[in-house]
């Protein structure tokens, strides 16, 4: 008899997520790990001599380019290639350079959402998050939004999940700041739109009650045949 | 950073407990990582049972306390204790201040904790002797419960938000949400006739880096201790008290969230200079290192030498010491971009530079000043001279139109003009004709999508309706993302599994690869050695995933991941097996791929390791074989149409266990059972059995007439594991014993013995 093998959970879940997006209208778009420093920061409204820089601990490599500290660095890329209104979904690899433990790794995967449209509102970008939360995590879950920075997003939110009734703080969002509309090459003035960044191995953790996060990257069967 | 409720009641009369106080600042955006009582919870009320003499000590006691549920020995020093008295009672472990209470010998007599006077409780300032408790309280509880103590609040806040880097700062908002308008006392500073001018001048050659700077003498003073108030409120806050002249400045700090800096009027012989470092000039700063400067550098000097590096740390020479009997007090106002790259450069931050960096009330430079000229005179007997030295004044106020439409557009919240209006008036703005004029301490309000923030926050995320997106569009499946989604769906369909490794190469990976070192994108400043270098391949960091599972036999793994060469990134694919049937697996695996994917011509195979790989990369396997492969050329290769590019739909995760760190136990066990039984059930019911469970595998399933009619053969694989230690054979086989019984009792089945 043949065995069958096992998608890692981050496939599992991203596909999960992936489709619950695509039904509101999202496509998938990717783009690369090893960036320049304009699109994951500068683009995004981060200027280096900006204290936001220091929100995030990043790679740099010997010819200053950067590894990803965020997917919101395809944000831009592909805001200048198409015209809204559009949606996408950008799952992929982002990376911070920090010791790991625990609760602390510093490559892991991040889904990011875009939506550019006329008259977008926070209240578009509540309807999406508690649609996809309640797919994912069940149709009662509530779901919280709190004030927080983001440079590339204003207003700007942290959204926290109730799940075994614990609050969860679960991603970080925003309406996208007219400065990263502007470097899209589209008008603030015309146009809004809202944007979500949101980190997938703490929700595979929160959902599976999984306490250490370095278990997807360790390659360990007796973890990954789990799934 | 740290705030006291007690402190923040100076500018707002708080209604709110801690918690719902705590909530309430995180609705605004200010997130509360804690809150405690000024008096740690293990001091609690104790009752003194019996006292008696200190052999070695005429001045000491050893007291018996009891907490109701223990009796202590305290070794005690206090004149005013008597038997019978309810005290505070500092059990080991409590924290009084900065000092942990330990059991500890004095003076050859164990003493388990210490009865606390006033003084030490942060309550008052008696510390004559022991405070002494109403007979009413109860023995055990803690303190806080009874006393009027204060709390610590230890905020998260946004880097943004300068404003609220202070106590004004945290009221401000408090005081907004509950409707209020700031508590503020006017200061009125008393001078002597003599000028501020007749012993400094400042020269400004850099107003572009430092636009406002401001100067007060205070003379005559008496360097000493601060008062009692006033060091409680800085340690509570995390500061550490140095003198009365040095504890002004940080309190100023905490207070309003402006850096003073004091000078001793000695070294500032009379002029202060604001002007760039030049290159390569020394300076030693207040922590006594070395610094060497350069011409991007601001700093404050005298006609000679710096004196300070403007707005990040002041100079060993000009501190403030016991001696001083004149002090210039500096409030300014330099530019935060200058003071960011200056204390990067010197990788040197401070409160100070922390705060200059994010931008301080541009117009309260004089407030600040004169606050703390004025407690200098109360606390350390200073005259006040008239006048202050200044470059640069208040700035003008920062204007902008905006449209009341658009900020209910961007919220979604059906808020009136005047409800708006209202509520920046309350933060400190002012509107006039749909125009804002922005307070002089929020430096993060340019645009008015920021006006609709402060709008939102004030009335409440909660407040935002949900609403349906009107987008509709046919949405397009990415072929490439599908693509690699359905080789991850053949390969599994064939046993294997898979996973995901780190993008990263160390130095002794390279030593086991043949990876050369030239060819590899270098990281500049990895925290972690092993993040010195990008993958190039997957092959590396999958075989020694391999060696981390000589457990498994075979061992069948994958990954699509990105891989890194000079200036191209691109994803790549690689399969690894090792072990019983490696190379029928690995060679069906890729059959399967090929067929799945319609790959016309390609050549795939796989390369056996040596027995030198397995070796080096201490797979525990006779036999092993690895495929590495450019996705994009399996891309090419297929003549899939882009509708047959699909993947499969995700299943449902079950009964997910913690691995544990500890070595598990692999037991097999093989049932007969009757034929139309579901072999998940039995899953099921083996997990059931014990948490100690990690896993459960089918690996076997048949019909044969030889082992009964109407009956099949189901084999499984048992991983067991003790998440606290090493799973030992006798435990396993009790957990064993109890899945046969219940499979054999449940499902009429019988153990197979092999």
């Amino acid at each position: 008899m043949k065995t069958i093998g096992n998608l890692h959970p981050i496939t599992t879940y991203l596909r999960e997520a992936i489709a619950t997006l695509s039904s509101l209208g999202f496509e998938v778009y990717e783009g690369p790990e090893l960036d320049s420093e304009w699109y994951n920061f500068d683009a995004l409204n981060i200027p280096s001599d900006h204290p936001a820089r220091d929100m995030q601990d990043t790679f740099w490599t010997k010819d200053n380019k950067v590894l990803r500290t965020q997917t919101s660095n395809c944000q831009v890329r592909y805001g200048k290639k198409n015209k809204p209104p559009f949606a996408i979904v950008v799952p992929g690899v982002i990376y911070r350079n920090e010791a790991t433990d625990k609760g602390h790794e510093n490559t892991f995967f991040q889904l990011e959402g875009l939506y550019v449209d006329k008259n977008v509102n926070l209240g578009h970008l509540k309807y999406t998050l508690e649609t996809y939360f309640k797919k994912m995590f069940g149709p009662e879950i509530p779901v919280r939004f709190r004030p927080s920075f983001f440079p590339f997003v204003e207003p700007g939110l942290e959204v926290d999940v109730k799940f075994n009734g614990k609050w969860f703080e679960l991603l970080g969002a925003g309406m996208t700041h007219p400065k990263v509309l502007k470097n899209m090459g589209i008008d603030p003035e015309k146009y809004s739109g809202f944007a979500f960044g949101m980190g997938i191995e703490r929700q595979i953790m929160v959902k599976h009650g999984i306490s250490d996060i370095r278990s997807f990257r360790s390659g360990d069967l007796r973890f990954l045949k789990q799934f | 950073m740290k705030v006291l409720r007690g402190w923040l009641q100076d500018y707002v009369d708080i209604k709110l407990d801690n918690k719902s106080l705590s909530l309430k600042l995180a609705d605004l955006g200010i997130e509360v990582d804690g809150y405690s009582s000024t008096i740690d919870h293990k001091i609690v009320v104790g009752k003194i049972l019996k006292i008696s003499k200190h052999q070695n000590a005429d001045k000491l006691k050893i007291a018996i306390v009891s907490d109701n549920t223990g009796k202590y020995n305290v070794v005690c020093g206090a004149s005013n204790i008597k038997v019978g008295q309810v005290v505070p009672f500092a059990k080991v472990g409590a924290k009084i201040g900065d000092i942990e209470i330990t059991k500890t010998k004095i003076r050859g007599t164990e003493s388990e904790g210490m009865i606390c006077s006033e003084l030490e409780l942060g309550i008052g300032q008696d510390h004559t002797g022991i405070k002494i408790l109403p007979d009413n309280y109860k023995l055990g509880t803690p303190l806080y419960e009874y006393l009027k103590s204060d709390s610590v609040f230890d905020l998260n806040v946004t880097p943004n938000r300068g404003d609220v880097l202070s106590h004004i700062g945290v009221a401000r908002e408090i005081s907004a949400i509950q409707g209020e308008k700031l508590n503020k006392v006017p200061t009125k500073v008393e001078m002597v006739p003599k000028l501020t001018s007749d012993i400094v001048t400042v020269t400004n050659n850099e107003p572009k880096l430092c636009k406002r700077y401001f100067a007060r003498v205070i003379e005559n003073i008496v360097v000493k201790e601060s008062p009692n108030w006033l060091k409680k409120r800085l340690i509570a806050c995390g500061a550490t008290p140095i003198n009365n002249i040095v504890d002004v400045t940080n309190y100023i700090l905490l207070d309003l969230g402006h850096p003073l800096h004091a000078f001793d009027a000695k070294h500032v012989n009379g002029s202060i200079v604001i002007r760039r470092a030049q290159n390569n000039e020394e300076f030693v700063t207040l922590d006594e290192k070395v610094r060497s400067l350069d011409k991007d550098m601001l700093v404050i000097a005298n006609a000679d030498k710096p004196i300070a590096v403007a707005g990040v740390m002041g100079g060993k020479d000009s501190e403030v010491k016991d001696t001083t009997k004149t002090v210039i007090l500096e409030a300014a106002e330099f530019d935060r971009r200058s003071i960011r790259k200056t204390s990067k450069d010197l990788s040197l931050q401070t409160e100070a530079s922390y705060r200059f960096e994010r931008g301080i009330d541009s117009s309260g430079i004089e407030q600040a000043l004169n606050k703390a000229a004025n407690l200098i005179k109360k606390i350390a007997n200073g005259q006040i001279l008239s006048g202050i030295v200044k470059s640069g004044d208040n700035p003008d106020t920062v204007l902008f139109k905006f449209k009341y439409d658009d900020i209910r557009r961007l919220t979604g919240l059906t808020v009136l003009d005047d409800e708006i209006n209202q509520i920046l008036n309350l933060l400190g703005f002012k509107v006039s004709n749909h125009e804002v004029s922005v307070p002089s301490w929020r430096h993060d309000i340019t645009i008015w999508q920021d006006l609709a923030e402060e709008v939102a926050r004030i009335v409440g995320y909660d407040k935002i309706k949900p609403v349906k997106l009107k987008f509709k569009k046919k949405v397009k499946s990415n072929l490439e993302f599908s693509f690699r989604e359905m080789v991850k769906d053949s390969l599994v369909s064939e046993g294997f599994v898979e996973t995901k490794n780190y993008s990263f190469l160390s130095d002794n990976d390279l030593s086991d690869s043949t990876l050369n070192k030239s060819e590899l994108i270098e990281i500049k400043n990895p925290v972690q050695i092993e993040n010195k270098y990008m993958r190039s391949n997957i092959e590396t960091n999958l075989l020694k995933t391999m060696s981390k599972n000589s457990s498994f036999d075979p061992i069948l793994i994958f990954e699509i991941g990105n891989v890194f060469t000079s200036d191209i990134e691109h994803a790549n694919l690689a399969i690894a097996s090792a072990g019983k049937g490696a190379d029928k697996a690995i060679e069906f695996a890729v059959d399967s791929l090929k067929d799945s994917l319609k790959i016309g011509s390609l050549n795939l195979e796989a390369r056996e390791l040596s027995r030198n790989d397995l070796k080096k990369y201490k797979i525990k396997k006779q036999n092993g074989f690895i495929l590495e492969i450019e996705m994009r050329k399996l891309e090419k290769a297929s003549l899939l149409k882009s509708s047959e590019i699909y993947y499969k739909k995700p299943k449902p995760i079950i009964n997910f266990r913690e691995v544990s760190k500890y070595p598990s136990v692999t037991r097999d066990l093989a049932f007969i059972i009757d034929k139309k039984h579901n072999a998940d059930q039995t899953i099921n019911d083996i997990y059931s059995v014990s948490n100690q469970i990690n896993r459960v595998e089918l690996f076997d399933e048949f019909i044969n007439d030889k082992i009964g009619k109407g009956k099949k053969n189901v084999a499984f694989h048992l991983y067991l594991q003790d998440l606290k230690k090493t799973m030992v054979d006798k435990e396993a086989d009790k957990i064993v014993k109890d899945v046969i019984k219940l499979i054999e009792n449940k499902n009429m089945a019988r153990l197979r013995t092999f």
